[in-house]
């Protein structure tokens, strides 16, 4: 049996100092392809969420499995190396690599996995394309924003990850092209067969996602389940 | 074409294009300086090695500096100040075993080229670098008075060849100076040496006889005015001959460059009050070893230079690092480990290093060449700067070293880069 994208157990993080853990998931499973949207309220954890999910925080307790592997049971470089090309990340300011086409922003992932080298620059290319960039030679600072967050969207998927996370991937544009934006991740990751995990306060988005859950009802470190 | 280690360094490097050139040259300042010394330093000291050619010891007039008198007596530094009386030359000639004893005279000059008074055995004898007879270009070596040989420098400087006539001037006057001409006795160009890449090259040749008739003359004419008349050899008193100097060597075994006897005549030489004896091999390590203290100094100071750079390195990296703290972070997420990033970071500096390195290797083969081309012209001094490329080799992997180390603090701070800190969305 495929292993879940993403299965979260138990997990329980507070930042030093913090008298209350911020989060307690007891659980949360994301299958192959499925799509998630998680909302909550700004300083509930939504990022620090991901950060786990990533492996750039430590929990306190609790296991994060991405593709059935504790991400938090790899060390070091292998831990990156996993990141890397398990899951795919779009940030709400794209965070694209300043002195880097369009085209080699998107290849920029795929140096650190362990895809031949000399397929990089077709892959690149093909998915910016399948994502109508036309100008993949373009510096991301000469783009519209739309065309900066494609390019992010691609450099998500340019591993084949089976899982992608998206941190308010809408905040930083307006409601028309919000709508777009959201139509192009989900498709994207539907077509690649990857699981999304959207974390968003946008009321917006909610139709758009099958499942849907809130962090308050996941978490349940305020209520003291933790 | 993939996105390399190699991209993401040239890419940064490229970014910051000014402090790229800048550090870059500063080490490349650092490396030719250090470059240009050492190869100076060697050649310079082959050059003054080069002049004394095949003799073993220099004798000269008492109570002199035995370096000084080499200098002025190989060298053409300067006139020597006391002098050797012809008999005291000929006793020495026949107490001691010497293989050859020339005897020289300095004092006189043309349009500022120093004139060597000898006899033919310096031409026959006394090679002027070792294994390196002399040779003519033109004509021949004098044999009779009144005749000059010039060498291959002087003849270039004077535009003299055979056959021209000249005057020679007493001493060697100052810029600017007339000097005294001895206007009553011509000399006849009669042959130009070949070059020997040695300081004898910018000398004017003469037979002893003719530079004696000339002072002789001066005195006679100081006795007796008008009446003098002309002076010939058959007016030389004993007190007019007069040598600065004798080029000697000791009886020597076929293929030995220096003969057993050396040490025991030339401590003999240095008991002797009349006279000055100089090794020059020796008076030329002196010289070295007063001039390596201050190339020390330079050496050391070239060093400063490229520390100096490296500094600039680490500055400029540490400070990109601050810039670059987003970007370092997007790549973590990517998957790039902290090692890698760190790696990268010791390599862009290690690379700078390099750069500077290998620039600084071709500014210093021309800086040695203009060096060089200055010695020659105002010294005469004939020095082939040739780097030992062990030394410039060392030099290289020192500096890249150096750069790489300095790259370490901005690698740490890189390492060290807080991922969620720097990943907090762009206001």
């Amino acid at each position: 049996m495929q292993s879940p994208a993403l299965a979260i157990e138990n997990l329980g993080f507070r930042y030093p100092g913090q008298r209350e853990d911020l989060l307690g998931i007891t659980g949360l499973t994301l299958d192959a392809g499925e799509q998630i949207l998680l909302a909550g309220r700004s300083g509930m954890g939504k990022s620090t969420l991901l950060h786990l999910i990533l492996g750039l925080l430590e929990p306190d307790r609790g296991t994060v499995l991405v593709a059935g592997e504790n991400i938090h049971a790899l060390r070091g470089p292998r831990r990156d190396h996993f990141r890397g090309t398990h899951i795919g990340m779009i940030f709400q300011t794209f965070h694209l690599l300043h002195g880097f086409t369009a085209i080699e922003n998107v290849m920029t992932a795929m140096a650190f996995s362990d895809i031949p080298k000399a397929e990089h620059h077709t892959r690149a290319a093909a998915l910016l394309d399948r994502l109508a960039i036309t100008t993949p030679d373009a510096m991301p600072e000469r783009m519209s924003v739309g065309q900066q967050q494609r390019v992010a969207v691609a450099r998500a998927l340019a591993c084949d990850p089976v899982l992608v996370l998206a941190d308010e991937p809408t905040a930083s544009l307006d409601p028309e092209n919000a709508g777009g934006a959201m139509d192009l991740i989900q498709n994207a990751c539907r077509e690649r067969n990857a699981a999304l995990l959207c974390v968003s306060h946008a009321p917006s988005l909610v139709d758009r996602f099958d499942r849907h859950e809130s962090l308050a009802d996941l978490n349940n470190a305020a209520s003291g389940g933790a | 074409m993939a996105i390399t280690d190699t991209t993401f360094i040239a890419r940064s490097l490229r970014a910051r294009l000014f402090s790229t050139v800048t550090t870059t040259a500063i080490v490349a300042l650092g490396v030719a300086l250090m470059l240009v010394l050492l190869a100076m330093r060697d050649a310079g000291e082959k050059a003054f090695s080069r002049g004394r050619g095949n003799m073993h010891m220099l004798i000269s007039g008492p109570q002199q500096d035995p370096m000084v008198t080499v200098l002025n007596s190989v060298f053409y530094t300067g006139t020597p100040r006391n002098y050797l009386r012809w008999d005291q030359f000929e006793q020495l000639r026949a107490k001691y075993p010497f293989e050859w004893a020339i005897p020289t005279q300095l004092g006189d000059s043309y349009r500022g080229l120093p004139v060597l008074a000898t006899t033919e055995e310096f031409f026959s004898r006394f090679q002027p670098a070792d294994d390196t007879p002399w040779s003519l270009a033109e004509g021949r070596v004098f044999d009779k008075p009144f005749e000059i040989v010039l060498g291959a420098d002087a003849a270039k400087k004077s535009g003299l060849t055979v056959g021209d006539h000249v005057f020679l001037t007493h001493g060697t006057p100052r810029h600017g100076e007339k000097g005294h001409v001895h206007d009553e006795f011509s000399y006849t160009v009669v042959g130009v040496l070949a070059p020997t890449a040695t300081l004898h090259d910018r000398a004017v040749f003469t037979d002893l006889t003719s530079a004696w008739i000339l002072h002789a003359h001066e005195r006679r004419e100081e006795a007796l005015g008008p009446d003098a008349g002309k002076t010939g050899p058959g007016d030389l008193l004993d007190s007019d001959k007069k040598i600065t100097g004798v080029y000697a060597r000791v009886l020597t075994r076929p293929g030995a460059s220096v003969g057993a006897a050396f040490q025991q005549v030339f401590d003999m030489l240095r008991r002797d009050p009349t006279v000055t004896v100089a090794a020059p091999d020796q008076e030329i390590g002196k010289l070295f070893s007063i001039v390596s203290n201050v190339d020390r100094i330079i050496i050391a100071l070239a060093a400063v230079v490229l520390i100096v750079g490296s500094a600039t390195i680490m500055l400029v990296l540490y400070q990109a690092m601050e810039q670059r703290r987003r970007q370092i972070a997007v790549l973590r997420v990517l998957g790039c480990s902290r090692r890698r990033i760190f790696g990268l970071v010791v390599t862009e500096s290690a690379v700078i290093g390099a750069a500077g390195a290998v620039v600084g290797v071709l500014i210093s083969l021309a800086g040695s060449r203009i060096v060089a081309g200055q010695l020659y012209q105002r010294l005469n001094l004939v020095a082939e700067p040739t780097p030992e490329p062990r030394v410039v080799l060392a030099v290289v992997l020192g500096t890249i070293a150096l750069a790489a180390i300095a790259g370490l603090v901005p690698a740490v701070a890189a390492y060290r880069t807080g991922v969620i800190r720097n990943l907090r969305p762009i206001a």
